[in-house]
């Protein structure tokens, strides 16, 4: 279960750092989103809320 | 961090956001402080927003009575009616506020809001277009100058000279220790959806927001307050695997639900407890069928299952290759959960939001105010923040304990410092716990099964010190797992107490299968022995109507 990041749209901006309910995602080293702890509830909140429509959430194996 | 403030609210989301709104209309120069475990513009259950205010008594459409009626056929009688009432009449006004904010409410030709039956008795739900209903909340906390708190879970409430005069816990993200110093609190953090395993075997995978570890009950339990309803253990028949609702906003709609032999399920309202029994009693797999209904109408909905509360839905249903036109919807039994809005489990309150604890109120699911939904959660934070500024203005400030923050942080800083040996990770762990949860807290129940429970319960208190915390978000969760067991305990303890058999499949004792209204007509209460620091268990009457 992984975050896509379109890397040509993200400004690093951490928008959904900061809105994610789970406080799961972080930057790394390059500033590209991942998801740092698996506890993602598919909520889609950092879907929504990337200004750049960057962000795209794949749901969890053991659910799709 | 040392912070002192008026009106503390634990948890920002429905309630909390609303009870702080209000304590600022009343009062603008109360301070008001939120703290909050995640981030207050998409915290608590509705972070996508919601379809539908589930109770609203519109006048010269129902009435409150038929509502007490309703919620008393779905409680079985274990309903003090006062809080429902209250509810209930406050109701209408709560919509015309909700839409002076700007959340519509969609009305149809003749101007009427559109209303739907999923109650015994009346038209209570009324639809709602909000996708951005939390943030609206969020916006108005700002324009109120209501302080916020983001980030920070609270692990303890400080209770001195019988009354709680503040809160203990820690930000997730740098681990500062926070102190806050209240003259009241309101705690509005939610149930415990991490209580059994859903079936996917996925932690997170839950109905309800996954953050509401039962926070609240494991900090009212400790503070002293009383609790109730514990052995309401209930589930609810949701999209499967997914786990995300769907059911009023298609059957309110014309869906039917078939069973595997292709038999239409005919009830006379919604009852999920209908729908599970398909399951239990071999006629499974159930589904959602659509495919005879017109197309604007599945437009209709997929428009609001794919824009509001859970629009994930979208891409499941295109990945899995279904097509509402043409395929079926299977549902699936989901986790059991621990709830005040969904169910009827809480902290105790009363009409006025008041716990048994002085200078303490609840609103939302962390209180027993039975299937209030989200309407309970507005209207009891309204009236959680009116009494508790009522309280606040009379009194003064209790200075803290200084050897009880001391003892808190310590513990804390124990848990990160000596579990650098631990060997199993925070989410093995909770994996085992909610597994054993699913083994043996949930129906159908018998002594010998709940009794199971409570051995691992201790085993697993004892055994915590194993885990591996490496991060502050680590012991965020630490502490939710120690709340999860806080409400385990607390549910096998009321489920061993209730010897009859109620709600259905809920609380199902194998070994006393029949309701017994003439023993049991009553609350089982729990709450910590003061002396022993055991939990203690007793029965209260019903505040019925004619008493």
């Amino acid at each position: 279960m992984t975050l896509i990041i379109d890397e040509n749209l993200c400004t690093s901006c951490s928008e959904c750092v900061e809105c994610c309910p789970m406080d799961i995602i972080r930057l790394d080293e390059n500033g590209i989103p991942y998801q740092k702890y698996n506890e993602c509830w598919y909520c889609g909140v950092c879907e929504e809320d990337c200004p750049e429509n960057a962000l795209v959430i794949e749901l969890p194996f053991l659910v799709k | 961090m040392e912070l002192n403030t008026d009106l503390l609210i634990i948890g920002g989301g429905s309630a909390g956001t609303m009870a702080a709104i209000v304590a600022k209309e009343q009062n603008p120069d109360i301070d008001v402080l939120i703290i909050e475990k995640a981030e207050i513009n998409r915290s608590g259950s509705i972070a996508m927003g919601m379809d539908a205010l589930n109770i609203v008594i519109q006048p010269g459409l129902s009435t409150s009575e038929q509502y007490l009626d309703s919620v008393k056929i779905i409680t079985e009688g274990i309903l003090d009616y006062k809080p429902s009432l209250v509810m209930a009449e406050r109701s209408y006004a709560l919509l015309k506020r909700l839409e002076s904010w700007g959340i519509h409410f969609p009305q149809n030709e003749d101007e009427e809001y559109i209303s739907l039956q999923v109650h015994a008795k009346g038209k209570f739900l009324v639809e709602m277009d909000s996708p951005d209903l939390k943030l609206v909340l969020a916006k108005k906390v700002k324009e109120a100058k209501v302080k916020v708190l983001n980030r920070t879970i609270i692990t303890k409430l400080l209770v001195k000279e019988g009354r709680v005069n503040g809160a203990l816990g820690f930000n997730v993200r740098s681990g500062e220790f926070v102190v806050c110093k209240a003259k009241a609190v309101i705690l509005a953090n939610g149930g415990c959806a991490r209580f059994s395993l859903p079936n996917s075997g996925y932690l997170y995978g839950t109905f309800d927001y996954p953050g509401n570890a039962g926070d609240g009950y494991a900090l009212a339990y400790h503070a002293g307050a009383q609790l109730t309803g514990f052995e309401y253990t209930s589930c609810s028949p949701l999209i499967k695997d997914l786990n995300c609702p769907l059911l009023y906003i298609t059957l309110t709609r014309g869906a039917e639900v078939v069973n595997a032999l292709g038999e239409t399920l005919d009830f006379e309202y919604l009852s999920p407890q209908f729908m599970l029994n398909e399951l239990r009693e071999g006629r499974g797999p159930i589904f959602i069928k659509m495919n005879h209904l017109p197309e604007e109408r599945i437009k209709e909905i997929e428009n609001i299952l794919f824009t509001t509360e859970r629009p994930i839905q979208k891409r499941f249903w295109e990945e899995r290759g279904v097509d509402f036109r043409e395929g079926l919807i299977e549902l699936g039994e989901t986790e059991y959960q621990l709830c005040g809005g969904h169910g009827f489990t809480g902290i105790v309150v009363n009409e006025r939001a008041e716990t048994s604890l002085k200078g303490l109120y609840a609103a939302g699911d962390v209180a027993c105010v039975p299937f209030q939904h989200l309407t309970g959660a507005f209207v009891f934070g309204e009236i959680a923040a009116e009494e508790a500024i009522k309280y606040a203005s009379t009194i003064k400030h209790i200075e803290l304990d200084p050897s009880s923050l001391k003892e808190e942080e310590k513990r804390l800083q124990n848990i990160i410092d000596i579990n650098k040996k631990g060997a199993i990770s925070v989410q093995e762990f909770e994996y085992k716990v909610r597994r054993k949860i699913s083994d043996y807290a949930i129906p159908p129940k018998n002594e010998t099964k709940l009794n199971q429970m409570l051995w691992w319960i201790q085993r697993f208190r004892a055994e915590v010190s194993d885990i591996k915390i490496s991060d502050y978000h680590e012991l965020s969760k630490f502490e939710e797992i120690r709340f999860i067991l806080d409400c385990a305990e607390l549910s096998v303890r009321a489920s061993l107490t209730r010897k009859e058999s109620r709600w259905g499949w809920f609380h199902y004792r194998i070994d006393f299968p029949e309701r017994d209204d003439e023993k049991w007509l009553k609350h089982v209460i729990l709450e910590k022995n003061k002396t022993n620091g055991e939990m203690k268990v007793s029965l209260r009457d019903i505040k019925d109507r004619w008493k």
